[in-house]
Order: structure tokens, then sequence, then C-alpha cells
């Protein structure tokens, strides 16, 4: 990508990130309450279908739901990302990567206020503060690549078939709701079969990166790393190449 | 002399019934019927050089491929056969509209860095004009209001005040005057002969015959994505406008 392209994409999300409250009374401020009245909500929520107590579930849940949130929100963001583009990209040169980097920049700056909320409420309701947490800005990496890469691929597909939107973001919900981010995998019974295949859920590995820091003060292991890495790094390179290969055809699609 | 733009046959072609061709069920019935999606010519198997310095008109009826020609210069738009040379080392700055990038609930002020920034001039670079672009758009007491407040008047000078201020060396333009009052297309005139003086090379689409012929040294007369002539501009616009039926 050219240089104008990079200072369109950082200079054209900040200017949203301005705009965004810009008409409301409490303006910069509801970039905090936002994530805050979410979290909350869910935790009350979730913590009576988990009969867990309900400080003890906050931490647990917000640990995992932050990036999940922000994974989920570059996801969906950059799939319209190039489609939403066209008033520029029928009009004047600018790299299509571009769109997805433009939508990433507005989500990372969003999940800092979220993960900044997040800590707040920590302060309330954590106990045991450990050496772990300093591995959360190495824990967020393969959740951003992960979401960038998948992003540019939906955004790639969502320019050619329309119809991909409604599966895309039914295949998230999908997921979600199977991920080990609203539940604690202890709710089932060792060796069960959901037990099981919680292995095979990608985003287990996903989660345990900030779930084990922050909920139960230990390291993420090597196989949550490695796998992690693999699976952000696979969809980073097949999106990124997607864009390169299709980036003469959008006009005619757009 | 120095190449600006090389294009070498090149074609662009649109789908038509581009609103079905997406459904599923028009894909079943080309697939059955045998027959592929119908395509309309915008560029058809055009050769063209245009030098550093040059001021070239492009004329022809509505739908001739005019804008779609402009866009390939560009590089907006890649077409699907022949090849586009550009000149990399000169600041090439598209005027296809006014006001391309510009959002509503940003300021005047805002707008200016985010299109100076599409233009592919730095933020200091833009900061440094800045007086000159508010006093050439006349907005001083306006520049921080949002443009979505702006006549269409205040609009159009501020997105040509930005494109002109700082000198491209190549600017392609697509009938954008006739906005403002009578007074500020004069200026704006004034300064697009200034540019073209200080060696500005351009590109005009525009259906103001006698401006292009009093402006330009070439001008190109498109017809259904074809080059029907090419050359001195008042005998191509004279053989032009008898084509169409006009006395001269």
């Amino acid at each position: 990508m050219d240089s104008t392209s990079w200072r369109f994409s950082w200079y054209f999300a900040v200017s949203q990130l301005k705009t965004k409250y810009r008409f409301t009374a409490l303006g910069f401020l509801w970039n905090f309450l936002e994530p805050a009245l979410y979290l909350v909500i869910l935790s009350l929520v979730f913590s009576v279908i988990n009969r867990m107590n309900i400080n003890d579930y906050a931490v647990f849940l917000f640990s995992a739901l932050v990036p999940w949130r922000y994974f989920e929100k570059v996801v969906t963001s950059s799939m319209e990302s190039i489609v939403g583009g066209e008033w520029l990209l029928k009009k004047m040169y600018v790299s299509p990567l571009a769109f997805p980097a433009n939508k990433f920049i507005i989500s990372t700056f969003e999940f800092l206020f979220s993960i900044t909320v997040a800590f707040i409420l920590f302060a309330f309701l954590k106990e045991n503060w450990t050496i772990h947490l300093i591995i959360l800005p190495l824990s967020i990496i393969p959740w951003a690549l992960f979401g960038i890469g998948l992003g540019m691929i939906s955004a790639v597909l969502f320019t050619f078939f329309r119809d991909v939107r409604p599966l895309i973001q039914m295949i998230l919900t999908l997921v979600f709701f199977t991920s080990p981010i609203l539940f604690h995998k202890n709710i089932f019974e060792p060796n069960s079969l959901q037990a099981n295949l919680m292995q095979y859920h990608p985003i287990t590995y996903f989660a345990a990166l900030f779930q084990k820091p922050v909920y139960e003060a230990v390291w993420p292991s090597d196989i949550d790393w490695i796998i992690s890495i693999i699976i952000s790094l696979f969809t980073l390179v097949i999106g990124y190449n997607l864009i390169q290969k299709f980036k003469n055809k959008f006009y005619f699609y757009l | 002399m120095k190449t600006i733009f090389e294009l070498k046959n090149v074609s662009v072609n649109f789908d038509k019934h581009s609103i079905s061709h997406k459904t599923l069920r028009y894909a079943l019935a080309v697939k059955m019927n045998g027959h592929s999606s119908q395509k309309i010519s915008a560029v058809d198997n055009i050769n063209l050089v245009i030098n550093d310095g040059e001021n070239v008109g492009l004329i022809g009826r509505n739908g001739a491929g005019k804008s779609t020609l402009l866009k390939v210069l560009t590089g907006v738009i890649t077409p699907q056969s022949g090849t586009v040379n550009r000149n990399t080392g000169k600041h090439i700055v598209p005027l296809i509209e006014l006001g391309i990038g510009f959002q509503p609930d940003l300021s005047g002020r805002e707008n200016c860095y985010l299109s100076g920034i599409l233009m592919g001039y730095r933020k200091d670079e833009i900061e440094a004009r800045m007086d000159d672009i508010i006093k050439f758009s006349e907005l001083e007491d306006f520049i921080d209001e949002p443009v979505k407040n702006y006549s269409s008047g205040m609009y159009a000078r501020l997105a040509f005040a930005i494109a002109t201020d700082v000198k491209p060396d190549v600017l392609l333009v697509d009938e954008v005057f006739g906005v403002g009052d009578e007074f500020f297309m004069r200026k704006c005139i004034i300064r697009m002969q200034k540019l073209m003086k200080q060696g500005s090379t351009t590109i005009f689409v525009s259906h103001n015959l006698d401006f292009l012929v009093t402006q330009c040294n070439r001008i190109i007369w498109l017809d259904k994505g074809k080059i029907i002539m090419d050359g001195d501009p008042e005998e191509t616009a004279g053989v032009y406008r008898l084509s169409e039926g006009i006395a001269v």
C-alpha cells in the first residue's frame, strides 16, 4: 500500500472517531460509557445462568469478551468496507487495502477504550492481581491479525457476493455461542462430549490467551500460542493475497 | 519531451444489466440460454500519448467514454485489456468531481486535510497552505463549520481551492466549472490559466467548447469509446460541431 493510502486510512479513522459522538452531549465519554454499560448488563444476566459468583463471573467474562468484541468488530466492519468505500474507490485512486485498514484502526481504538473500562471494573471485582497480566499486549496480537485477515477475506467475498453478509454474521454468532467465552468449560462433566468438542473450537485457544492470565492467574500454554498464531497468520496471508489478486476487478462490482 | 501518459490498445467494458446479473436466477438463465451477458464498450481499443506540458481537451457526446478515459488515466479503473503507462515522477491530481472525500460531519478545515491527504500531500504541507486555501475560497467565517451546513457554492469553492492551491504537475478535470457565482468562476479560470502557464499538464473534460478551444492546445474527440479526431483545437471542435449539425 502506498503512503497516500496509509495516510488516508489513518486520518480518516481519526476523523471518524472524532465525529462519532460529535453531536452528543457527553461526547468523548461515550467511548467509555458504551462498553461499560454493555459489560455490566451482560455480566448481570449471564452470572445468573452460569450460577457463578457475580464478581468472579464478571472477571472471567470480560477477559475474553473484550477481545472477542474487538475481533468481531474488525471482521464485520472490514467486510463491508470495500463496498462502503465506493464513494472514493470509484472516483480517485486509493489502494483498496486502505478501507479494511481504516476499519481496523477504528476498531483498535475502540478496543483500547473497552479494555480500559474492563480494567476499571476489575479494580472493583478482581482480588488477585498477578504478574501474568503483563502478557496481555502480546495476547491481543493473534486476535488482531485473525480479525484483519478474516476481515479482508470477507471484504473480497462481500464485494462479489453480497449474500455473504448474513452468512458471515451467522457464523460469527455460532462461533461465539459455542466458544468458552460466555460459559466456563467447568460447567461440562470432564470427558463429556461437550468438553471434548471444546478442544476443537479455535476460539478456545484465542480465549485462553486472555482468560488464563486474567482469570486463572497463569501463563497461556504453548499450544494456545501455537494454534492461535498459526490460524491468524494463515488468514492474514490469504486475506492480503485475495485483495491483491482481485483489486483491479473491484471497480466493476461496486 | 517527457511522456506523462501512454495508453496502448486500452479497452474498458461494462456489463449491461448490472442490477440483475449478480442473482442466481440470472446466472442460471445465462447458463441455460447459453449467451453471456451483454457488454458495453466504454473505451474501445484506444492508443494515446500525452506529453508533459500539454493542455488537452476531451470532447464528445454524453456516454462517449470521456469520463471513463479520465478514470483510466488516474488509475481508478484498470482496463480489461491494453496497457497504461503513467509517469510515476509526476504528481497527478484528479478533479473528477468537486469535493471527493468530503465528509458532511467534518468541518471545512478538517475536510481540507482529508482531501489534501487524498491528493497525495502530507498534513504539514496542507497546514502551510491553509490560509491561502481559506482566502481563495472566501470562507473565512465558515471554515470551522461542518460542511453539511454549506451551500453548494461554498462547498464547490472549498473543493476547488484545495485541488488547485498546491501546484500539481498534472491536473485532470471533469466538467467541474459552472459552480459558484460568475466572479468565483472567473477566479477559477484565471487560476487554471496560471497553472497551465507554469507548465502543469492539464486534461479537461468539458461540454464548453469555447472554453476548451481558447485554453487547450490539443483537443481529442471521442465517440462510442473511440478517438474520432485528435489535433488542433479549432479544427477538431469545428468538425465536431459540423458532425452534430451545428453550423460554425
